[in-house]
């Protein structure tokens, strides 16, 4: 009893020092072990290496018109590996013309602190690196030698950073299957009084991620964080084949924070009834004139078409098409335009965000960054792969279990010195309209997300494809129309940006590129864009269904 | 032809009488997705686009299963995941028996395939016949397409032979009582945890596991022909596997599955425990086996290694693959069947015989693992004696036709590539009207290599199939039966001893065979008395064809140790990757 007692003193002490885990210990001992006969023995040497363990317990149903389609639990562990030869300088990770450096493999590994089984698992994945790194580092010693460096873009393979020692606990979550099952089949009938759509559903997963890092510098990090979404998805073919889509999401940091019923019934009947309407509106005609792009729609609009540019490792990447590597201090905005980058941020406005982390996956503390002031580019984005002027990390270098490290966003917020309301903004484009004399202009309401080329080889562009616009004329009035696509280049297009409202969407998603999927989120004002060039949605010419939906009336 | 009102009506009012029955002893009221099945199907055969054809043929299958699976590594849990899903299939064919959308390069290009995730875990009539709606109108505009193409295809050429592309069949309608879905699953993971822990007491194996994987299904299908079943497609296994490192760098490789068709016909944990002592103690001993030099000479195939070798020299040749229409100029590069074209020929020695009978459900007290009551396509399975008197008798086929033979015997297991069902073989008999005993015939090897003054004679007693073999050896195997164009090569041997005059054995590691293919069947020299039974997960056909849709096939083997005269094996002259630079961690935990 005695002991129990004292014991029960001493822990909140030990908790408030950063005491790694059973599995951080475990990971760092083999890491030593490791490392330190590789250092011994081995030929080229290592100079660094890190652990990284991503564990994720997930839920998630799925609904269609009033039934569960599917019901999932999942419960992971990835190990990734990360390991560099030579020296800072030249590394294996140094970025060869059109190759990336490919050494993780996100190897399952036992869900329990188990040494032994972790222990042999992590050395056999430390052996298949060392063994791939080795044959990389010589590939770029051969590739150096005979290739003429682009000297403007000699800059180190891996910055020098501190280590960190953290233990963060990560909330846990408690999902309830059942209760989300009867919720789910309740709003997913709701579709059921829209027979124009051809399928529908209402989904929701959660998720608790837990990530350990340790590295050769002394790194030894726990932390982590929950997600909840509910997805609502509707689809519908028009009559010419064309296919229509329109979704709706709700995130939170547990899924008790979810909305309640009523919000999400809502949500059900805008995007089943956009979807209707969408079907019988007119297709767009190629067009180039003023448009205003919603908070939501401007955020993903900027994450496409802006964020994509500044990541740091593309401005070293002899392939790309490097937009901005030389603008620094130059104007690339709007002068009353600023663009910060905050993984600190957990929520805005009474929303939780989803690119908010408390370290990055190179183990580097979460900080904002003010990447663009009153219009003038400051920095970049940036992992530990550094570029000319710009030596260490900003803590974004991200990536999903079993991809290498890239730079990537994070929360991307736009900001507006100078603000108007909603209402004011649109009376604007009214203006712009008839000062352009053009017959309409456009209001972008929702994008469900776009692509962008930064390769050199490729068309510096970009393409957006909105989910719900309106054709908005010169008295005021409003008509939704379907197929159009935003392309444009994008200096060009930030240039004409003419005000903000004083009213910022929010959009979570989760953004895709080399790194694989990482989870972000986009804030912005109401934007009036100038001039904007609108294209047509290439699209299916299959036919809509030949015979009627089922119905209960059994066979006809 | 297809099926008339009436006949429809019989069936609806079958699977409503299933209905009925199962409310008097289940709580499931009515068997909504056979009927669900049914009333779509009838709905769908009024598709009709514009002036073109209606479809002559669709059919409607779903897989409704429940698995678990659990794998664990040195007493550690690795994952752990059970799931219900629903998988729908449809088939759908236009224009006739004789020309139609199927057995064409892209068959199914169009119209795509059918994914689950939307078909409904729970009572949901609407919803799930509005899935195959969708799918039926997406296959049957892709259909269309496809019979388009292929008529455009063969327009400027002249084809050898015209075989027709679907079948006739006798349609049979086969309703088997709905199983109960029971299983401990945390009986499960603590016998596969104390299972994978054996390895903690071999430090030389470097990499190990164990999984386990129970599913439970129900397969229905319908189709206009009206045919229909319900019956219960269960699987069941345990796999270990156990892997070190040679010094010279040779990967050693041993595995073992233990499978079955009900949880009851699995071994019990002490037989399993044993197995991966086995492979386990395998491993070690091969890690300081002596490397093996080129062998040409008499070979034993003992135990298991014998219905191995059958499995993939004979079983998985009996089923010659349908070549399909290509793009003028562009041949499709497939191997065929070993046996094609050999019909009437003797394949094995005289005194052999080979029955595949898939109506047989045990063996000698064996639960035989191949045995099914109606096979993919709804066709009632007949035993067939394959092999007479050493000749081929018989291929197995389903619904489509291959060159010389048409109409299904009721092989159909497997999803096709183009468009059908894919046939393969389900229990095979080897037999032999010869035989001696397992100690005459291990004497008889010594005595070839005592009058050819050989230095030794080789044993086999276990070959790495691919169900077992690991991820780069079936690389290998993939990539040399692609380059070779022509039948598939057999595994690895794993287990291969040496036998002198003096009867003394002598494990040895590194050899391959060389030019063994099915003709090396035909000199069989000698049999045993023992049958030796095995059973075995297939991934659909061939090598050459391993795994294209993800579905498997349960099969049984049961033959006897075979002696062949002469055969070729070579030393595998791989490169071999370096021994790790850091040596492994110490094992630590305690048992």
């Amino acid at each position: 009893m005695r002991q129990i007692l004292v014991f029960a003193l001493i822990l909140p002490a030990l908790a408030a020092a950063p005491e790694p885990s059973g599995l951080v210990k475990i990971l760092a001992e083999e890491l030593n072990r490791n490392f330190t006969t590789l250092q011994d023995k081995g030929e080229p040497k290592p100079y660094f290496l890190s652990y990284a363990v991503t564990e994720q317990e997930s839920w998630s149903l799925n609904a269609v018109l009033g039934t569960i389609t599917s019901n999932n639990k999942r419960h992971q562990r990835f190990l990734d590996v990360s390991m560099r030869l030579g020296s800072p300088k030249l590394d294996n990770y140094h970025q060869i013309r059109g190759e990336m450096p490919d050494f993780a493999a996100g190897a399952s590994v036992a869900l329990e602190d188990s040494p032994d089984a972790i222990k042999r698992r992590v050395w056999s994945e430390t052996d298949r690196v060392y063994r791939l790194a080795t044959q990389r580092l010589t590939n770029i010693k051969t590739n150096k030698e005979v290739k003429v460096a682009d000297k403007e873009t000699v800059a180190d393979d891996f910055s020098v950073e501190s280590p960190e020692t953290a233990s963060i606990p990560t909330a846990p979550i408690a999902f309830h299957d059942d209760e989300w099952a009867a919720r789910l089949r309740k709003l997913s009938a709701r579709f059921s009084k829209y027979p124009k759509l051809l399928a529908s559903q209402v989904s929701v997963t959660a998720m608790r991620e837990t990530k350990y890092f340790v590295s050769s510098e002394g790194t030894r990090i726990q932390h982590g964080r929950p997600f909840a979404r509910i997805m609502i998805l509707a689809q519908a073919k028009a009559v010419d084949g064309m296919d229509l889509n329109t979704g709706e999401s709700f995130s939170a940091a547990d899924p008790k924070q979810l909305p309640k019923d009523k919000d999400i019934e809502e949500a059900i009947d805008r995007v089943a009834k956009d979807l209707t309407n969408l079907l019988d509106a007119p297709l767009v005609e190629p067009f180039v004139g003023p448009a205003i792009l919603s908070g939501r729609a401007a955020g993903v609009f900027f994450h496409e078409i802006f964020g994509h540019r500044i990541e740091g490792h593309r401005q070293k990447d002899e392939a790309d098409g490097q937009t901005f590597t030389k603008r620094i201090g130059e104007s690339v905005l709007p002068s009353f335009l600023s663009v910060v980058f905050d993984p600190t941020l957990h929520a805005t406005a009474g929303e939780d965000l989803h690119g908010w982390y408390d370290f990055d996956d190179e183990g580097v503390r979460a900080r904002k960054v003010n990447l663009v002031e009153n219009g003038i580019l400051k920095t970049f984005l940036m992992s530990r792969s550094p570029i000319v002027g710009f030596e260490h990390s900003n803590g974004h270098g991200r990536k999903q279990p079993g991809a290498e490290v890239v730079s990537r966003q994070s929360n991307l917020i736009v900001q507006a010195a100078q603000t108007v309301p909603e209402k004011k903004l649109k009376e604007m484009l009214l203006a712009e309209i008839k000062r352009q004399n053009k017959p309409y202009g456009y209001y972008f309401q929702d994008i469900t997300g776009g692509f962008t080329t930064t390769g050199r080889q490729g068309f510096q562009a970009f393409k957006v494809l909105p989910l719900v616009v309106y054709k908005v004329f010169p008295d005021g009035k409003e008509v939704l129309v379907r197929g159009a696509d935003l392309v444009g280049t994008p200096l060009s297009s930030f240039a004409k940006i003419l005000a903000a409202s004083d009213k910022p969407g929010i959009f979570n998603g989760y953004c895709g590129a080399e790194s694989g999927s990482v989870p972000v989120s986009a804030i912005s004002p109401s934007l009036l864009i100038g001039e904007m060039e609108i294209q047509k949605k290439d699209q299916s010419r299959d036919q809509p269904p030949l015979l009627p939906a089922p119905s209960a009336g059994g066979a006809n | 032809m297809n099926f008339s009102r009436r006949e429809f009506a019989a069936l609806l009012a079958a699977a409503r009488a299933l209905g009925a029955q199962n409310s008097a002893n289940s709580e499931q009221p009515n068997d909504e997705i056979m009927q669900a099945l049914i009333e779509e199907l009838e709905r769908s055969k009024s598709l009709k686009l514009s002036n073109l054809p209606s479809p002559y043929f669709i059919e409607y299958a779903l897989d409704d299963t429940y698995s678990l699976s659990v794998s664990c590594v040195l007493g550690a849990l690795i994952s752990s995941n059970a799931a219900k899903s629903r998988l729908p299939r449809v088939q759908l064919r236009v224009g006739s028996n004789e020309f139609d959308n199927s057995n064409y390069v892209f068959s199914q290009l169009f119209g795509g395939r059918m994914g689950g995730g939307r078909i409904p875990l729970e009572a949901g009539p609407i919803v799930m016949r509005r899935e195959f709606w969708l799918a039926t109108d997406r296959a049957y505009k892709g259909a269309l397409q496809a019979i388009a193409r292929k008529r455009a295809a063969l327009q400027n050429v002249t084809q050898q032979e015209k075989l027709n592309d679907f079948a006739k069949a006798e349609p049979v309608r086969y309703i088997e009582p709905k199983q109960a879905i029971q299983i401990d699953q945390a009986a499960w993971t603590a016998r596969t945890r104390r299972i994978s822990s054996v390895f903690s007491r071999f430090p030389d194996v470097l990499n190990s596991g164990v999984e386990f994987s129970a599913g439970f299904a129900t397969s229905y299908l319908a189709n206009t022909d009206g045919a229909a079943y319900r019956i219960s497609d269960n699987l069941f296994s345990l796999r270990l596997r156990a892997d070190g490192q040679a010094a010279n760098g040779m990967p050693i490789h041993d595995a073992v599955v233990y499978a079955g068709r009900n949880l009851a016909d699995l071994p019990s944990e002490e037989v399993m425990t044993k197995g991966a002592e086995e492979i386990a103690a395998n491993v070690s001993a091969l890690l300081k086996a002596p490397a093996a030099e080129d062998y040409s000479g008499p070979v034993l195939f003992e135990g298991i290694a014998s219905p191995q070798l059958f499995v993939q020299l004979l079983g998985a040749q009996l089923a010659p693959i349908r070549k399909p229409v290509s793009e003028p100029g562009r041949p499709v590069p497939m191997s065929s069947s070993e046996l094609e074209g050999r019909m009437g020929s003797r394949i094995l020695p005289e005194w052999m015989d080979a029955v595949d009978d898939p109506t047989q459900s045990t063996y000698k007290g064996h639960a035989l693992f191949g045995s099914y009551p109606v096979d993919a396509e709804g066709i009632k399975p007949m035993p067939l004696k394959v092999i007479e008197k050493g000749t081929l008798k018989h291929f197995l086929l389903g619904r489509t036709p291959i060159r010389g033979f048409e109409g299904s015997n009721g092989r159909a297991r497997l999803p096709g590539p183009f468009g059908g069902s894919m046939a393969t073989f389900s229990n095979l008999f080897v037999k032999a009207n010869q035989t001696v005993s397992r100690e005459e015939l291990r004497k008889k090897l010594i005595e070839m290599v005592q009058q050819r003054s050989k230095p030794y004679g080789l044993i086999i007693r276990k070959l790495d199939l691919p169900v077992t073999a690991s991820a780069q050896e079936l690389r290998t195997l993939s990539q040399a039966s692609g380059q070779r164009g022509g039948g598939p090569i057999v595994s690895l041997p794993i287990l291969v001893y040496k036998v002198y005059p003096d009867g003394r054995e002598e494990l040895v590691r590194g050899l391959r065979f060389r030019g063994v293919n099915a003709r090396s069947l035909r000199d069989i020299f000698a049999a045993a008395d023992d049958e030796v039974i095995f059973d075995y997960i297939g991934q659909g056909g061939t090598l050459a064809t391993l795994s294209p849709s993800g579905y498997v096939s349960t099969h049984t083997v049961c033959s006897p140790s075979i002696l062949f005269e002469d055969l070729e094996l070579e030393k595998r002259t791989d490169d071999w990757p370096n021994l790790p630079l850091v040596p492994p961690p110490a094992l630590t935990s305690k048992l």
